[in-house]
Formats: structure tokens, sequence, C-alpha cells
């Protein structure tokens, strides 16, 4: 009996390097345990606040195990703690906190119940770091799983909005689908290559003991870029982005914004530019077609857009497209890039989505560009933190965004992929029809603006106040705009600081070239 | 002493911010006095400047390290009186602009300070990255103040003028990149500073793609035809004093940027397509004459006539010589120092004439306005570049660049000269001479706009009596930047004797 | 004080006074701007005599003075000094420019005295001296150029100057632009010459033409010509000539001092001034000495016709600045300016007696409209006919000597010259006959009422209407006032008139054939390269010259006596009978149409065509519209496949899938 215990090695748990993990799946539990208090303060307070403390403990045990450089997975080499891991999921702690405080007043929360709201968020983003760090396909794909499962809930959280449902169930569906995808595709890359970890799969491929052009490895590369592709939104499966963008809680629409891209891209270079990196030669021109396609698609979707929110969907497909361009070129200088861009992407969504916020719950025209008009003199407060954002975005300098893109043309060109760098060029000129309409109508008056023919949709204002209720009504999420806005400058002008972390981030992964 | 230009730089962006602060009255002052520090210490500089000593109270800081851009400011020959311009032509369009505008005062100062600091970044840069971040950033408060305080089909005009530019220098932008990343040697950091990128040369094959992409932005700024599609709308819904601006001083940066960089980072590409260039600048200076004579607007027959003389500047630039070149650059002086006043003319004009703004409406407006008459008489005859005046040493240098390299450029350059009388003597005598227009009501100038004109009147003429003090202090960097294009041209010449 | 100082004066004195008047317009009181401009002009002219004294001084080899002021442009091989050239020539001209136009401004200070403008006009007119001073002081090419279209500018100001007139405007821009064809013209001859000799230095240039260009070399001929064009252009010879009979649109003074005494005469200071350069390309000369020719008689031709008082005299100027023309080119170079300044002088007096007899017409210049004013305006009658004679060449005049002298020289030079010598001849009884066909007609014959209230001693007050259209004048300001001067009442006037007759008649002293030749030996320091310097005629020529000369004109005077006295009504059967040619001449043989047919329409339809065409369908329909246009599409393309139906993504994602699984087989090995 003993000799059969003997026999079963339970794997040995570094707890040091979990602790992360730990924080958030136990605040997770507690702030669900919480959430079942009677005390309306108990919900409303202190579970933001237990999940704020949760994802603010995270944040300090990943500075606390931050170690730059390529390190051996743990688990078995199931799960990677590197820089690229902590540095990505740092952004879905960020996003996390920025969830919260947009969330305080929303009514998704009070319709699902603070408590299980909080839970699955925080749940999603243990699922993410799980992604960020999965070594292994099957790691992947639980990570995969246990990222969605409760976005698909959280989006459909505005139980008394058809829109929230209608997003839930399409994300539900197509996400699932992808999932599928995304399974069948790792099946049969662990098939063609008889290994799970991706230190073993690339050493298969390095070694040449697998043909890097093997059907069977091939299929089962296209099947994962599709699964990913899914969760990034890049096009051509894209298409769940502005519906489910739109209709899902604000809060929530960004969250999945910047943390789901974020994620998506983690594994994104995970995969490809380590696992695959000796097959480059085959999946980089297809991703590169891919990038160039999201970025046309994406900013061409996003002109004719009315709602703010699904403008916003369709240059957040534009903007996956420019961050598959630091993935194609597989690069040390392209994972920077993108690893930099996303930070940059996070801080400018977030100010821009803080004003949709705040816009919504106060203008009868919802998220409506009309509820936007003459925001400059209404409210300058919220007015200049869009338009940082909408600058940046556009990749005007002196904004994070110019440095960004800068540095993903830099990496494209340096990767002997020139036309790649023109296309994220010419995608930002596109995306000007779309960022200076919205700056436009804040500042240059109602009238002159000319919108898109789609008629306007009458909503009531989200938060059900009246139209006079006053954006100062809520401070806190007049703050993060402003916030993000600023930091997005800062970034702009002294990038330097991030550029370390892109630089450690890079150096996680081993033979980039 | 020692001239910082850090803080010329930004000095207007802070009296900006200040002005910003202030309550409206303040503002006037804290908003005026921006520029006009900017221009005290300007002049400090054209006094203190070495003629000929190259590059000068250089400022290269480490900026982004990562991406090899640094924060490398120099002045010499090539920018001395380009940034000088700016600094005049801001002092006098600020003070109308502080006097006339009334719909949020304080954000309209801020802008334009904030333009200010972008065009002497863009003028000082001598880093093509930092070029560039100064170069696109014109064009935010240019698109705030075109659009927030313009008239008529403002907005449409803003994003047209935005998007036209912004389509052109997003391309130089890659373009510029990939000329940073190719010249690196293997091994080598990467570097965007112009001295490295001189030192570092680039195959020829990519030059040409990479000169073109640049002309496209520069063309598109300066406007050449057919990129001019922006310039009617914009010059139509634009204020005065932003126009002013816009089409006396932006309209160089670009055609400057040929100067600073294409020709010297790039002579291969450059001499690759000069025959084109050459083409498009003489045909830009006929196309834009002719209808600049042919239009209405008296705005109009301005925008035209700046294609023409801004086909007359990258004509003189493309002919890869020192007189053309120098011919080139002192005329980007000449032709800004005549665009401010002369919008700023037309401003007092549409007063006059219940903001009546066609020829047809105006006239005989000289009796009753005698100095406001005389001021545009002598701005007219300089513009159309009336031997005395320095636009005339100007284009004659580049006819005479011009007839080297090829007779019938010449000549039709010369053409183009004829017709420049024609339409400024057109655009003197509709709005001066004849029957008093139907909505003319003529009372002499103001005292603002007194204040404003009359100085740069000054300055024009003092440069009619005495240009050798412009083409004194910028000949050799002149001959400097243009001499790899020239080699390239024709290599049996011996550059810089 | 040298030559050179008092060459900067001359140029200094009138710019102080137009500085003067310009900025004080608003202060100085009555009459006080006219005589300050007066009295620059006259110390001008007093410093130009102390450059001719202190010039004389100096020994003949050494009367080529250059001073530099200051450096106005150097770039590479061009380089130009703001520089002065003090020789007999220039000298010459700052005399007679200085001289007449004193005398103008003093004419002036009467005569627009009640005009609107009277600052505006002496500041004008001081400026448009101190640019003709400069012109011929000018000691290279640029500020040759410069003064050149100084000049142009301010007759351009000049002409418009009454700018609420329609046809003054139009008058003015006619003359501005084809001004500037000449500068260009100047422009790009100078290029020619710099390409060659790096220098734009006249006494370099034509030091350094004989090496650099062979006889009648092309690039030589070609820039000989340009400078004639720009020769043309200023002096009104054909075919440039078209903006002269305009500019009469000007007021009277500007037209006796600008388009008859100095400026138009230009041309032929310029063909002077270059000779050397024009005797190394014997083609481009003879180009001037044919146009000048062809010039002198076509003007002739029309003067005879029109019945515009100043446009008679307008035309009159035209036809003599084609003898100048001709003999500047022949290398009559002496003689041309001979001709010149008498010219100058009696052109000069027969404008300003137009100017009387327009004050004593309230306005009106159509000569069918005058007659009989010799009682009433005895003192213009005599001067005007004294002018008429001088002009007539008659016998002992001055432009008896100096235009025969032309005509001599050519028949000298035999052959082809001495073809245009016959039509010298033929445009010298023109000249006589048109001459006293306005002194018949305006001073002889019915007095008009006009005439008679002028002997009540009373001035005619008509309506102010524009004497070309007729149409009502605007009363505000521009046009000649709403009163109007006579010589018989104004001294200054008549202080003006005196002197000119005089001289009209004995300014011929300085070069009588066999008696003096001051005028040659004065100017020969500047000549005496020329290669034509010792084939001028004898003497004994030149008398027989004058004696045919002097006939020609009497006949052409007794032709005028019979047409318009003897018998009258000649003239009008003369009209009925040959129609077609009146019709022909009085409308100037056409040019003005021919003009507007070439160039003015053809342009005016190139503009409307790139308005309407290439702005709206190329620029903004192409290019703008098409890239919108193809972003539009997209747009809604992207937005119809956005249907929001999960089947619809099912089949695209499928598609998707398909897509890349198979690119990733066909790649697969």
């Amino acid at each position: 009996m003993s000799a059969l215990l003997a026999q079963v090695q339970a794997p040995e748990i570094d707890y040091k390097e979990l602790s992360p993990l730990f924080a958030l799946v136990g605040g997770s539990v507690i702030v669900l345990m919480v959430g079942l208090l009677g005390s309306r303060f108990a919900r409303a307070v202190i579970v933001p606040v237990l999940t704020a403390v949760a994802l603010l403990t995270a944040i300090g045990l990943t500075i606390w195990i931050w170690e730059p450089g390529n390190r051996d997975p743990i688990l078995e080499g199931a799960l990677g703690v590197d820089t690229l891991a902590l540095g990505i999921s740092m952004l879905f702690y960020v996003a996390g906190l920025v969830t919260v405080v947009l969330s305080l007043r929303s009514l998704a929360t009070e319709q699902a119940g603070h408590g299980e709201y909080h839970s699955l968020l925080l749940g999603s983003i243990a699922g993410m770091v799980v992604l960020a760090g999965s070594e292994s396909l099957m790691t992947l794909f639980i990570g995969f799983e246990l990222l969605s499962i409760p976005l698909y809930v959280l989006c459909a959280t505005h139980l008394h909005r058809r829109t929230s449902l209608e997003a839930g169930l399409k994300y539900l569906v197509v996400g699932s689908v992808g999932s599928a995808t995304l399974l069948y595709g790792l099946a049969l890359v662990f098939g063609a290559t008889g290994a799970m970890e991706f230190d073993a799969i690339s050493g298969v491929l390095e070694r040449g003991e697998v043909s890097p052009s093997d059907p069977l490895l091939l299929t089962g590369v296209a099947l994962c870029a599709t699964g990913l592709a899914f969760k990034a939104s890049v096009a051509p499966f894209h298409q769940w982005t502005p519906d489910v963008y739109q209709g899902a809680p604000t809060p929530i629409t960004t969250f999945m914004a910047v943390a789901t891209k974020a994620a998506a891209f983690a594994i994104f270079i995970r995969l490809f530019d380590h696992a695959l990196g000796w097959a480059e030669l085959d999946w980089a021109p297809a991703l590169a077609v891919l990038a160039a396609v999201t970025i046309v698609i994406g900013n061409v979707g996003a002109i004719p857009q009315r709602s703010v929110k699904r403008m916003l969907a369709w240059s957040s497909v534009a903007q996956a497209g420019y961050l598959l361009a630091g993935v194609v070129v597989h690069t040390e200088l392209g994972v920077r890039a993108t690893a930099f861009y996303l930070a940059v992407y996070l801080l400018m969504n977030v100010a821009a989505f803080a004003v949709v916020v705040a816009r919504e719950r106060v203008s009868e025209h919802g998220d409506d560009l009309r509820s936007f008009e003459n925001l400059g003199t209404i409210s300058p407060w919220l007015a200049w933190p869009m338009t940082i954002a909408m600058l940046s975005l556009a990749g005007f300098p002196a904004t994070g965004g110019f440095i960004g893109k800068f540095y993903l043309i830099d990496a494209s060109v340096a990767g002997d992929y020139t036309w790649l760098g023109i296309a994220i060029v010419i995608g930002s000129v596109l995306s000007l029809a779309y960022y200076l309409r919205l700056i436009a109508v804040m500042w240059m008056g109602r009238y002159e603006v000319e919108l898109p023919t789609v008629p306007p949709r009458r909503v009531r204002p989200v938060a059900g106040w009246s139209p006079e209720a006053d954006a100062r009504a809520q401070p806190e999420v007049v703050a993060v705009a402003v916030l993000f806005a600023a930091a997005t400058i800062a970034v702009g002008l002294y990038p330097d600081p991030l550029f370390d972390v892109a630089r450690d981030v890079s150096s996680a992964l081993p033979n980039l070239h | 002493m020692t001239i910082h230009l850090s803080i010329v730089l930004f000095l207007p962006l802070a009296s900006g911010l200040v002005a910003a602060l202030l309550p409206g009255r303040l503002a006037r002052s804290a908003v005026l006095a921006g520029p006009l520090a900017v221009l005290a210490y300007v002049i400090v500089m054209l006094f203190d400047y070495e003629s000929g000593g190259g590059l000068q109270w250089v400022t290269n800081d480490e900026w982004i390290s990562e991406l090899g851009i640094s924060y490398k400011l120099g002045v010499d020959g090539l920018n001395l009186f380009l940034i000088a311009l700016t600094a005049i032509a801001w002092v006098p369009c600020t003070l109308v602009a502080a006097f006339s505008v009334v719909e949020r005062p304080r954000l309209y100062f801020f802008h334009l300070a904030l333009a200010e600091t972008a065009v002497l970044g863009a003028f000082m840069a001598q880093d093509l990255a930092l070029f560039i971040v100064f170069f696109d950033l014109m064009l935010v408060p240019f698109y705030f103040l075109i659009g927030g305080w313009g008239s008529g089909e403002r907005v449409r005009a803003t994003t047209k003028f935005v998007i036209y530019t912004l389509s052109g220098s997003l391309l130089m932008l890659a373009a510029a990149i990939a000329l940073g990343v190719l010249a690196t040697p293997d091994g080598g950091e990467i570097s965007f500073a112009l001295s490295d990128l001189q030192q570092r040369s680039i195959a020829e094959g990519s030059q040409h793609w990479i000169v073109l992409l640049f002309a496209l932005a520069f063309f598109v700024k300066a406007p050449l035809f057919p990129l001019h599609g922006w310039v009617p709308e914009t010059y139509r819904s634009t204020s005065i004093p932003v126009l002013a601006l816009l089409s006396g001083v932006l309209s160089k940066v670009g055609v400057y940027g040929f100067l600073r960089i294409v020709l010297p980072v790039m002579p291969d590409g450059a001499q690759y397509w000069q025959e084109l260039f050459i083409i498009v600048a003489v045909f830009s200076i006929l196309y834009g004459s002719i209808l600049a004579f042919s239009q209405d607007n008296v705005r109009l027959v301005l925008a035209y006539s700046s294609i023409a003389q801004l086909g007359f500047i990258v004509l003189g630039i493309f002919l890869f010589e020192e007189k053309g070149a120098q011919g080139a650059l002192f005329q980007m002086l000449n032709h800004g120092l005549v665009t401010v006043p002369l919008f700023l003319i037309l401003g007092v004009i549409a007063i006059r004439a219940r903001g009546s703004e066609s020829l047809s409406a105006l006239g005989g407006m000289a009796f009753r306005a005698p100095v406001l008459a005389g001021l545009f008489l002598v701005i007219s005859l300089a513009t159309l570049a009336m031997p005395g005046s320095g636009n005339f040493i100007g284009e004659m240098l580049i006819l005479f660049g011009a007839f080297e390299d090829n007779l019938v450029y010449g000549l039709v350059a010369s053409v183009g000269v004829v017709l420049a009388a024609v339409y400024m003597i057109r655009l003197y005598q509709g709005t001066m001479h004849g029957r008093v227009g139907s909505a003319v009501e003529s009372i002499d100038i103001d005292r603002v706009n007194l204040a404003a004109i009359a100085p740069l009147v000054a300055v024009i003429v003092a440069l009619g009596v005495y240009p050798n003090f412009v083409i004194d202090r910028t000949e050799k960097d002149v001959a400097k930047n243009v001499a790899a294009a020239k080699r390239v041209t024709n290599p049996e010449v011996s550059v810089i004797k | 004080m040298s030559a050179t100082s008092y060459g900067w004066l001359v140029l200094a004195f009138p710019l102080a006074g137009m500085l003067i008047i310009a900025l004080g317009w608003r202060v100085l009181p009555g009459r006080l701007p006219g005589w300050i401009g007066t009295a620059a002009i006259f110390l001008s002219f007093l410093a130009s005599i102390g450059a001719l004294v202190d010039l004389q001084d100096h020994p003949e080899d050494e009367r080529q003075l250059v001073d530099r002021a200051w450096t106005y442009a150097a770039s590479a091989d061009f380089s130009a000094d703001v520089a002065i050239l003090v020789d007999p020539l220039s000298v010459f001209m700052c005399l007679v420019v200085s001289g007449v136009s004193f005398l103008i401004h003093l004419y002036s200070v009467a005569y627009m005295s009640g005009d609107r403008g009277y600052a505006r006009y002496f500041a004008y007119l001081n400026f448009f001296v101190f640019s003709m001073l400069l012109l011929v002081l000018a000691a290279n090419f640029v500020i040759l150029i410069i003064g050149w279209a100084f000049v142009g500018a301010a007759s351009y100001l000049l002409i418009s100057y009454w700018y609420r007139r329609e046809t003054a405007v139009r008058a003015g821009i006619k003359a501005f632009v084809i001004n500037v064809i000449g500068d260009v013209a100047l422009v790009v001859a100078a290029f020619l010459i710099l390409d060659k000799i790096p220098s734009l230095d006249f006494l370099t240039v034509f030091e350094g033409a004989g090496a650099a260009f062979g006889q009648n070399d092309g690039m030589l001929v070609a820039a000989c010509v340009l400078i004639l064009v720009g020769a043309f252009a200023k002096s009104a010879q054909l075919p440039l000539h078209t903006w002269l009979p305009d500019a009469m649109e000007g007021p009277t003074p500007v037209s006796a001092l600008i388009h008859a005494a100095t400026m138009v005469t230009a041309g032929v200071y310029l063909i002077a001034r270059m000779h050397p350069l024009f005797e190394l390309a014997p083609t481009a000369a003879d180009v001037g000495a044919i146009v000048g020719c062809a010039t002198l008689v076509f003007a002739g031709t029309v003067a005879v016709v029109v019945t515009d008082l100043k446009r008679v005299i307008a035309y009159s100027t035209i036809s003599q600045i084609g003898y100048m023309v001709m003999g500047a080119s022949i290398a009559a170079y002496g003689a041309g300016l001979f001709h010149l300044m008498t010219h100058a002088f009696f052109k000069a007096l027969l404008f300003m007696g137009a100017g009387s007899v327009i004050g004593a017409m309230a306005g009106i210049q159509d000569m069918d409209r005058m007659g009989g004013f010799r009682r009433a305006m005895p003192f213009t009658f005599v001067t005007f006919t004294i002018g008429a004679l001088a002009l007539a060449g008659f016998p002992l005049t001055a432009g008896f000597f100096s235009k025969d002298e032309i005509i001599a020289f050519a028949i000298n030079r035999g052959d082809l010259y001495a073809v245009l010598a016959i039509f010298g001849y033929i445009g010298a009884f023109l000249t006589a006959f048109y001459a006293f066909r306005m002194v018949f007609r305006v001073f002889l014959g019915e007095a008009v009422p006009e005439a008679r209230e002028l002997e009540g001693g009373h001035l005619a007050h008509g309506d102010p209407v524009n004497p070309m259209t007729g149409e009502p004048e605007d009363t505000d300001v521009g046009f000649p006032g709403p009163e109007h001067h006579v010589a018989e009442q104004a001294w200054p006037m008549k202080a003006a008139m005196g002197p000119l007759a005089l001289l009209a008649i004995v300014g011929g002293v300085v070069a009588i054939p066999g008696v003096s030749d001051i005028l040659e030996k004065f100017l020969e320091p500047t000549f005496e390269d020329s290669r034509f310097h010792d084939t001028a005629p004898t003497t004994g020529a030149e008398v027989w010259g004058l004696v045919v000369g002097g006939l020609i004109s009497i006949l052409g005077i007794g032709l005028a006596w019979w047409v318009y006295v003897r018998k009258p009504g000649t003239a009008a059967r003369a009209r009925e009978r040959f129609a077609w040619l009146h019709r022909f001449l009085v409308n100037k043989w056409y040019f003005d149409e021919l003009y507007d047919a070439m160039f003015v329409r053809p342009v005016a339809t190139i503009g409307g065509f790139s308005k309407r065409v290439i702005e709206t369908e190329f620029v903004q329909g192409t290019i703008v519209g098409g890239a919108t246009g193809v972003v539009r599409v997209g747009s809604t393309f992207a937005r119809a496949i956005q249907t929001g139906y999960l089947r619809a993504y099912a089949l695209l994602l499928l598609l998707g899938v398909a897509a890349l699984t198979l690119y990733f087989l066909l790649n697969s090995s």
C-alpha cells in the first residue's frame, strides 16, 4: 500500500511561483461568499473592495516573483511563470481593477449580484493568467476555457436588456465553436509531434524529427490559429466582436477589449513564436495576410458606426491586426513591440471606455455619437480623456499610440515585412475617419459634423438616471478616464520604463532572432 | 551668451498653458507674451549666429534610445530664417486673434501656442523621427483651430485637411522607419539622427520608394498639383489668423524637409525622381497662376497663388544646384513674409465689406483707406516678385538655376512670373481700385491690424534693400546640403570648392 | 565732392522727397507737398550738374566711374552690388530727366491743385523720378532691372491714378503686365550673359563680351533680342506699344513726364548703354532698326486720324521713339540721344499745352469739339505752336537737327539702312502733317463756346464725365477734380512751359553739323569703343539731309494748312473716300483686338476650363472622390456582412477555417 503510494508522485508544487494565482482564486471564492451576506453594504461595498484587494495582492506578488530571462516552466513543464506571463498578467490585473471601479454603479452588478459578478471576474482573470503562462497544450486549453466561460456569463449580466442577453448567447455559441476548433487543432499538433509541452514541441521541430511542413501538424496549426484568432478577434473571425462589445455591459466590454486581447496575444506569442517557432516559414505568411486583412476590415468597418462602443469594437479588431504584425515577424523586437502595444492599448482603450460609461449613464442617446455632442463645453474632464484616447488610437505623436505604432512598424520593417508596416500606416489613415469624427462631435458643435446615415438608437440611460444628471456624480469614472489618458500622454513622452518591461517580457522566450 | 533652443522651442507652449489657466483679459497678454519672447530670443539668435559655422547651439539628448530617437535640436543656415519666419509670423497672427476671438478664447490661444511650438520643433529637429513627431503634431492644433473656430463647412474642411496631410506624413513615417532600419549596419544601433543617417548610406533601390513617400508627404503639405485637393475648402473656412499661419509658415515645413533630409540623406533617390518632380513643380507654377486669376474669392486667389509659389520653391530645390536651392530657401522666407500680411489684410477688407470676400462685390476701397491701400500695394508688389523686393532675388536665383538646368523649364517658369503680375494686380485693383463695391464701406485700417501688419511690411522692405543679409547667412549650408545630390547628378563636378 | 557722390545725391533727393510726402501726407497743408516734390527734383538737377562738372575735370579715358554701396545679393557665381555708374551717358540722362522732371513738377503744382490726391500724386511722381534716375545710373543688370521695374510700377500707379475710372484701372493693368513682360525679358537676357561672362557689372561684361562671344554668336543675339524686347515694352515699340495710348488715362503732366519725355525713352538709353553687345550682334541691331522704322511709320499713320488730342500726341511719341530706336540701333548713338533730348523738350511742351487746352475744355479731349483758342489762350497757342514746329522738324528748331541727323546717318550707312532712311522721311512728312493738324484744329477756325467763354475771362465748367467712355465720373474721388487750370491763369504752368519752348527752339545748338558738336564730344568717352565711331556722315551729307528734311516738314505743314485752313472739309471728304482705310487706321490697325483674341481670351478659357474640369473632375472627383468612394464601398460591404445573424457568422467562419487550412495544406509537403 505504502509502496503503492510511494510510486504515485504528486508533482512538486512551487507555491511561491503560484502565489498570484492563489490570490485570485482565493479572492474569487471569498468574494462569492461575502456576496451571499444579507446587508446591502456588504454586497455593494465590501465585495468590490475585496476584489480590488485580491487584485492588488496579485500585483504585489507578481512584482515579488518578477525575474527576467528564460526560465523553466513549473508543474512538470505545464505552466510558465516567466516575465512574459507575469508582464501580461499585470495587464489583466489592471484591467480587472478598472472594471471593478467602472462597475461600482453599474446596474449589471445589481442585477447579477455583486458576489457572482466579481467572483466571475476574478475567475476569468485567473483563467487568463493560466492561459498567458501555459507551457503545454493542456494548460493552454484549460486556461482558454477558464477565461471564456465566466465571460459568457458576464456579458449577459444586464439581465433586463435584450442586447446584453443576446451578446452573452452569441459569445457563448461562437466562443464554443472557437474553443472546439482550438481543441481539435491542439489535438492534431499533439498527434503530429507527440509532445504536450511547448519546449518539447519546439525541440521536436528543431531536431527535425517532424518536418515543419508535415500536413498533420500544419492542419493543427491552422485550427489553433483559428481558435486563437477568435479570442483576439482577428478577421475573418472577428464578427462576434461588434455585437458582443455593444451588447455587453460597458465595464465588461472594457475588460474584454483589453484583457482578453492581451491574453490571446500572450498565447499567440507562446504558441507560435516559441512552440512553433521552427515552423515559422509555414505560418508566418498566413498570419501576415490575416493581419493585413484584419487591419483593413477593422478600420473600414468602424467608419460607418454611430454607436461608440461598436466603433471601438471595430477599432479593437483593427488593433488586433496591428498587434498580430508583431507576432508574425517572429523576432525579439516583434514580441517587445506587441507587448508594448498591448500596454498602450490598455491605457487608451480604458480611457475611452470610461468616458463611454460616464456618458451612457446620463445621456438619453446611450453610447450613440449624439450623446457626445459638445462634450468639450459640457464636461471637458470627460472630453479631454476621450480626445487623447482617440488621438492616441489614431497614432498622433506625443501619445503612447504613436510610439506603439512606431515600434510595430519598426519591428515589421526589421523583420522583412515592410509591406505589413505600410499596411499598418494605411490602416491608421483609414482610422482617422472615425476617430476624428468623434473628436469633432465633442469639440466642433453638433450641426457641422455629418454623422453616418444609420438611424440612432433610442435607449434609456443605462443607469436609469435623468439626462440632466451630471457626469460629476460619478467621480471614480472620471478619475479613471483622466488617469489613463494622462498615462497615455506620459508613455508618449517618456516610454523608457515601459520599454524596459517589454524587454524583460521578450527575454522570456528562447530562440528568437 | 549661450542660446538654449529648448527654451525657444517650449516658450510658446508654456505661455499657452499659462494663458489657458488665466482669466480672459490676463490670458490675452499672457498669450502675446509667449510669441513676443520667442521673437526677441530669435532676434538675438540672428545676430549671435556665426555665418557658415555649421550646426549651432546643438541640444542632443537621449530620448527614446530603444527606437534610436534622440532629442537633437540645432540651427544652421538652412533653418535659421525659417525659425525667424515662424517667430515673426506668430506675433501678428496672435495679436489679431487676441482681439478678434471671442468664443472659448483660452482654448484657442492654447492651440495657437501649441502650434508654434510644433512648427519650431519641426524646423529645429536634427533627428528624422523627432522631425516627424513635430511634423504630425502640428496637425493637432490646426485641426482644432480650423474645425473649432472656422466658418462655413469647417469640420468637413478640417477633416479633409488632416486626413490629406496625415496620410502623406504617415506614409513618410513608414518610409522614415524603413530608412532608419535599412541604414543600420549589422550589429549597429539604430539611429534617426540626421548626422548618422548621412554617414550611413542605403541601397539605391530602396532610396527610390522612400524618397517617393517623403515627397508625397511634402507635396501634400506644400501643396503642389495634383495633391492640393484639400486647399479650396480649407482656405475658404479657416479663420484669418490661422489661415495666415497655415499658408505662410506651415507650407514651408514640407519643402524644408527636402533640403534638410531628402537631398543630403538620399541623393540617389532624389536624383531618380528629379525630372518628374521638376515637371510637377513647373506645372504647378502654371496651373496655380492660371487658376489664381480665374478665382473670384479673394482667399482662393491667394490659395492658388501659393501653389504657384511653392512650385517655384520645389523647382529651385530639385535643380540640385546652389543658386536654385539658395533661391528656394530665400523664397520660403519671402513667401511666408508676404503671405501672412496678405491674409491679415484680406481679413481687414472682409470686415469692411460685411464679410464679403468675392472680388465682384469689392472695390474702390483705397480712397477712404489710404494706409491700408499703401500697405497692400507694397505687399502685392513684393508678392509678384517686383524687382527690388526680396522675392525678386529669390525668383531670379531660381530662374537662373532653372535656365542652367534646362532652358525650357526656365522659360515656362518665367511665364509664371508674368502671370503672377496679372493675378496680384487683379487682386489689388479688384479690392482697392475701381468703383466702390456694393457692400463696401471704406474705413482705414484699425490700430490692431496696423500694429500687426506694418512691422511685417517694414521687414519686407528691408529684405528688398539688403537681401544679402539672408543669403550670406544661408549660402554655405545650402551648398552643403545640395552637394551630395549635385555630385550624384553630374559626377564630374567637384563639390564644396 | 566726387562725381559718384553727386550721383548718389541725384538719387537721394527724389527718394527723400517721396518719403517725406508719403509719410507726411496727413500733416502737409495745401500745395506744400507739391513744392517739396519740386524742390527735391530741383536739388537732384543741381546734383546732376555737379556730377557733370566734376566729370569734365576727369581726363577723357577716366570718365567711367563706378561706386559700390553694399553687396546686394551674392550666391555662387551670381553676384550684384548696389552700385552706380557715372559716365557721360548716365550724366546726360540724369540732366535731361531731372531737368524736364523739375519743370513738369512745377507745372503740376498748379495743374493738379484741387485734386483730392494731391500728396499721393507728388509722392508717386518723386518715386518715379527716383526710379528713372536709378535706372540710368545703374552699374549692373540687377540694379538696372530694379530701376526698370520701379519706373514701370510708378507709371502703373500714375496711369490708374484716378482709380475709380474703370478705363484707368484697365489701362493700368495693361501697362503693368506689358512692362513685366519686358522685365522678364531683361532677366532672361541677363542670365544668357551671366552664363558666358561670370559677372553682371556692365563694364566687366562689355570688356569680356568680345572674348566670350563671337561675331553674331547665337546666344548673344538671343540676349540682345531679349534686351530689345525689354526696350520695346518700355518704349512702346511694335508690337508691345498698345499700352501707351491707353496710358493717356493718367493726368496730363504724367503723360508729359513719363509717357513722353523720360520713361518711354528708357529703351533708347538701354540700347545705347548696351551698344558694345549690339555691335557684336549686328543681326539683333538690325532687328531694332527695322522695328523702330516700322513703328515710326505705323504710329504716324494712326496719329493722322485719331481725334483725341492726348492720343494724337501719344502716337506721335511712339513714332518719335521709333526714330530714336532706329538711330541707336544703327549706331547713331549720339544722334539718337540728341533726338531723345530734344524730343523730351518739345513733347513735354506739347503735352503741357494740351493739358492747358483740356483745362479750358473742362476735361474734354476730343479735337472735333475744339477750335479757335488762338485768341483765348495766346500763351498756350504760341508755346504749343513752337512745340509743333520742333516736332515737325521745321528748319532751325531743335527737332530739325536731331531727327535729320539720324536719317542722315542711316543714309550714310547705305544699303538696307538707306531704305530705312526713306521711311524715315515718310514718317517725317506724316509728323509735320499731324503736328499742324493739331495746331490748326485746336487754335484756328471757329471759336467754340468754351473758347469764347474763356475770352470773357471765365473758365468753362462741364459736369464731369470720363472723356473716353462718357460715363459720369465718381465725384467722390478719382477724376481730374472739379476745377481746371489753364496756363494763362496759373503762373507755375507758364513758368514751366516758357523754358521748354525756348529749349524746343534752341535746343539744337548742342549739335549743329559743321557748327557745334558739343554733345558728340561729351558723349565720346562712352561710345569711343564703338566700331562705327568714325563712320559718322560728313558735314556735307548732313547739310544735304537737313535741306531735304526741312523741305519735307514744310511740305507736311503746308498740306495740313491746305486741308484744315484753306479748304476745310477736305478731311471729311477724304474720310468718306477712303472709309476702309480710315476705319483701319482709327482702330489702330486692330492690334488690341488681335491681342485680345491671341492671349487674353485663350488664357481666360484655359482658366475656366481648369476651374470647371480639372479641379472638380480630376482633383476633387478622381483623387479625393475615388479614395473616399473605395472606402465607402468597403464600409458598406463590411456592414452588409455584419448581419448580426449567427448563421451568417458561422458561414464566414467556416470559409475562414477552410481557407486557412487549405493554405497550410498547400504548404505542406
